[in-house]
């Protein structure tokens, strides 16, 4: 049993402590936006936030988020309009797009730190996250297309 | 062997027997909802959404009912009296579907892998009818018929399958989609005139509606079909009273990709995400060998383990099934098994294997019996009267998909055993249904193939016997319940299907002016096609499709070309992957060419242009190609190769890659790479774009580090830390273009990634004057070149 807030709301889970993160949310609790892609922290495919920052849920036993905030790409945004959501529609980045909510959930966390990266820090930050379609160049232009229109309204 | 995967730790004990029971009675809802007034939120969102395929509505974010909703306004001030709706919707053909309320339904025969066909494809359908496409949604059909089959994958079978592959979706389906736009628009004018009652001549459409110009009168699209006559089978329009592209509304324009909001808020439904009532979990160990089979099991530990409900011997494996995830695994973990040791694969020997291959490939005399692949002219006087003869070994080693999503099927077999439903990411519905009903012992109508978003495709998921699949139906079967089985990513990878092992001879005659008078390319690798699909092989007399893809010269003005398949025994499972075969057919081929130009002392770009003298598409590529990377211009410090790459016969792209060498560490670095292709008339410009991209870092990076290797019968990488891709840290500045063309659209998935290898081992060249012949060009490789040069 385990309780954690997940997307805003407080949950209780029936499963075993060592239980990771990954699957509690995705099949435990239905939230399947957060993808399996290597179950070693290899991919960043199952990327969510534990209290605002990137984690491997793949590699979090659900005891670790115990009385934590935990935030998943289906909570990233009330109605998938965050500002890097839109950025990722605007530069039309996924293409099968199982990366995708990983590569965002990665994405989020390093604006929400770092408002205006430059390249070098936008591709270091995201190297722990692969795609395989190849959207890398789409990854970029989205985050600084996000940041720069963050930048504007500030 | 036993085999923990890095899924997860060690299972706690102590769970209760009722806390169990609480998750099977619940199903898929696991979670109860503390905060007040947010139940039925979070607990519930998904809770038994049962797949249904991927179906969409553009301009929605969500999915609406069937097309049986009442008819649509009627505030139209042109629109005639008429009487009650006697349609809900009305089927002019079996690809489109006009409701009352304007909606329109078209079914979508492909599947959706990135590729971005789930859009451009219906997007031609709705071009030819003049359909708004804001009120469209499409349907991914989730049967076998050969109805919705692909007309260019017609012939293996005696009817066309549903099968997306060889970037053939747009360009398969391109006629087929215009015609039934077509037919759909005539019957609408047809109908209107009737409505209306004036002559069809007087009317045109605007988007989803028909004008009568001379009255103002205006009917929608689903006003017609609210009063039509329920249409028989329509006649054929002829193609020249097709829309001419000069009026294109949409194709050819950057309309919005339809998957895309669904992937960026999470909500996007793959394989592996699918939840059916009542369904189970299941973990397959899998023979550590292929074609070794379970003789001894000890199941105890893993009984043992919370939430494990059922262990089950399969004929290749063992499956430990449950309630969750986690448990299944942790079971397949603890599983105790002893393997038959019988297995001929336990005889291979990669790097002893691919010198055999060479051998037999460099041996003139040796052939296996198969038809020629390409032959052109006669090859033997030329090679005899030769005044130079270049000769060349290319060695490549098997690739891995590595598409992120892995293996997932989920299946739900009737009490009977001869009735199935399945949700899979599958590139082939066509196929997927026709394995499941050879299985099953049953008929292919039989069986639902729910095809679902995929994680990655790249030929991973076009095989006739899906393994993933044939788990959840042998499992659904047994057990008389739903079953989902997820294969974790080390079986992914060691029971993965590898681009194959290949060793290539290739040879080229010059006369005394220089001038290539023939070309000869053995290449010694096994039946690809025999492995994935033995249907299909069984009607192929001996050609293999895919083991030779892109073997063929065909872009070059040379009058001798023979080209052979030299066919050895497998050493690994097989598949098509990503390119086919141009990632290893043409590194050969390209790298031999420029072999060529430096041996005369031509400039390879002019070398190349020279060869393409009857060819204006690749002269185009290649001059185009040549003016985005400033070719002529001298660099300091990186230097180019320039290759070109045919596909599928109609597409062809030029590639030059900027590179720069580490004589100390043997590391290449792309810094830049061009591409410029002609892929005749481009439907979606910017998603070409991304394609193109695409295949780029797809291809630069099989091309620098993918290497699989099958050892004693076993793979030795098992996830991303040995089996490494690009990662998005290691990107070169890509710049791409398509050229204008008013050709059909011949396919773009696939383009321009077997530029890649031989550009880079070209320019490689360049930069150091040594040629690399072997696929990867890892960084012990280059060394071992740059010592071998220097020695």
């Amino acid at each position: 049993m385990a309780t954690f807030t997940l997307n805003g709301d407080n949950v209780t889970v029936e499963a075993e402590p060592n239980a990771p993160l990954l699957w509690v949310v995705r099949e435990h609790l239905g939230l399947t936006g957060t993808k399996f892609g290597c179950g070693a922290g290899q991919c960043g495919a199952c990327t969510v936030h534990v209290d605002g920052a990137s984690t491997y849920a793949c590699l979090t036993p659900v005891s670790a988020v115990e009385g934590r905030q935990v935030t998943t790409i289906e909570g990233l945004s009330e109605d998938g309009t965050h500002p890097l959501q839109q950025a990722w529609i605007d530069e039309e980045v996924p293409q099968c797009g199982y990366c995708q909510p990983g590569q965002i959930m990665r994405a989020a966390d390093l604006l929400a730190n770092n408002p205006q990266p430059n390249r070098e820090e936008i591709v270091t930050h995201m190297s722990t996250n692969i795609c395989r379609c190849g959207t890398y160049t789409r990854i970029v232009r989205a985050i600084e297309r996000a940041a720069e229109e963050a930048g504007n309204e500030a | 062997m036993k085999r923990n995967d890095t899924l997860t730790g060690q299972p706690m004990t102590g769970m209760s027997a009722a806390s169990r029971e609480a998750i099977a009675s619940s199903g898929g809802s696991k979670a109860s909802n503390e905060s007040s007034g947010a139940s039925g939120g979070l607990a519930t969102r998904r809770d038994f959404i049962q797949g249904v395929g991927v179906t969409l509505t553009v301009g929605a974010t969500g999915v609406i009912g069937a097309c049986s909703m009442p008819s649509g306004d009627s505030d139209d001030p042109g629109a005639p009296a008429s009487g009650p709706a006697a349609n809900d919707a009305v089927t002019p053909n079996a690809w489109v579907s006009i409701g009352a309320d304007d909606t329109i339904t078209i079914q979508f025969g492909a599947t959706e892998m990135g590729q971005g066909s789930m859009t451009s494809v219906p997007l031609v359908l709705a071009e030819e009818m003049d359909a708004d496409w804001d009120n469209v949604r499409v349907e991914t059909v989730s049967r076998h018929d050969p109805t919705y089959g692909n007309p260019m994958a017609f012939g293996y079978y005696g009817f066309p399958i549903m099968y997306t592959a060889g970037s053939a979706a747009l360009r398969g389906y391109f006629n087929a989609m215009r015609q039934a736009g077509a037919q759909a628009r005539r019957f609408l004018l047809d109908a209107a005139a009737t409505q209306l009652g004036v002559p069809v001549e007087e009317l045109s459409t605007q988007p989803s509606r028909v004008v009568h110009a001379a009255s103002g009168q205006t009917l929608s699209y689903g006003q017609i079909a609210a009063a039509a006559e329920v249409p028989g089978s329509l006649p054929e329009v002829p193609e020249s009273e097709y829309k001419p592209r000069s009026e294109y509304r949409y194709l050819g324009t950057d309309v919005p990709r339809i998957d895309v909001p669904a992937k960026v808020d999470g909500s996007a439904e793959y394989g592996i995400d699918v939840q059916i009532p009542g369904m189970v979990y299941a973990s397959v160990l899998r023979a550590p060998v292929e074609g070794e089979e379970p003789m001894q099991v000890d199941d105890s530990a893993a009984r043992a383990i919370p939430g494990v409900t059922d262990v089950v011997t399969l004929p290749y494996g063992v499956a430990v099934v449950g309630e969750t995830v986690e448990g299944t695994i942790w079971g397949k973990n603890a599983l105790q098994v002893t393997w038959s040791e019988n297995s001929r694969f336990r005889d291979t020997d990669q790097a002893r294997d691919l010198d055999e291959y060479e051998a037999r490939a460099r041996d003139l005399d040796f052939s296996t019996g198969n038809p020629l692949w390409q032959d052109v002219g006669d090859i033997d006087p030329a090679f005899r009267s030769a005044d130079r003869v270049i000769e060349a070994v290319f060695r490549s080693e098997p690739a891995y998909h590595a598409q992120m999503e892995p293996l997932s099927a989920t299946a739900s077999v009737s009490a009977d055993g001869l009735s199935a439903e399945v949700w899979v990411s599958t590139q082939t519905q066509s196929l997927t249904a026709m394995a499941a009903a050879d299985l099953l012992e049953t008929d292919v109508d039989r069986i639902t193939v729910h095809a679902m978003y995929i994680g990655g495709g790249y030929g991973r998921r076009a095989e006739y016997r899906q393994k993933d699949v044939e788990d959840a139906l042998l499992l659904s079967r047994e057990l008389g319940r739903p079953v989902k089985v997820i294969w974790s990513r080390e079986d992914d990878v060691r029971d993965g299907i590898f681009r194959p092992l290949a060793a290539q001879y290739l040879r080229a005659a010059l006369d005394a002016d220089g001038q290539v008078t023939a070309l000869h390319q053995r290449v010694a690798t096994p039946s690809v096609l025999s492995f994935m699909n033995e249907p299909r092989w069984g009607l192929s007399r001996n050609r293999d499709g895919i083991s030779m893809n892109g073997a063929q010269t065909t872009r070059y003005s040379i009058p001798n070309i023979r080209a052979e398949h030299v066919m050895v025994d497998r050493c690994s499972r097989l598949a098509a992957w990503r390119g086919v075969a141009t990632s290893y057919t043409r590194f050969a081929n390209e790298s031999l060419i420029d072999e060529i130009a430096h041996t005369v002392g031509s400039d390879p770009l002019q070398f190349r242009l020279d060869l393409t003298r009857d060819d204006p598409a690749a002269q185009s590529v290649l001059e185009e190609v040549a003016q985005m990377a400033d070719w002529s211009q001298p660099r300091e410090g990186t230097s180019l190769g320039v290759a070109l790459s045919d596909y599928g016969g109609a597409s062809v792209s030029a590639g030059i890659a900027e590179v720069s060498v580490n004589q100390e560490t043997g590391v290449i670095t792309v810094h830049r790479y061009w591409m410029a292709i002609d892929a005749g008339f481009i439907v979606s410009p910017r998603n070409t774009e991304a394609q193109m991209e695409g295949n780029i870092v797809y291809g630069i990076s099989s091309a620098l580090k993918e290497r699989i290797s099958v050892n004693a019968g076993s793979v030795d990488q098992s996830n991303f830390h040995d089996y490494p891709v690009m990662r998005i840290n290691e990107m070169p500045e890509i710049q791409t273009r398509a050229l204008p063309s008013d050709s059909p659209p011949s396919g773009v998935g696939e383009l321009g990634l077997a530029t890649t290898g031989p550009a880079i081992a070209n320019a490689v060249f360049a930069a150091t004057g040594v040629r690399l012949r072997e696929l990867p060009m890892t960084p012990e490789r280059v060394l071992a070149a740059l010592q071998e040069a220097s020695a």
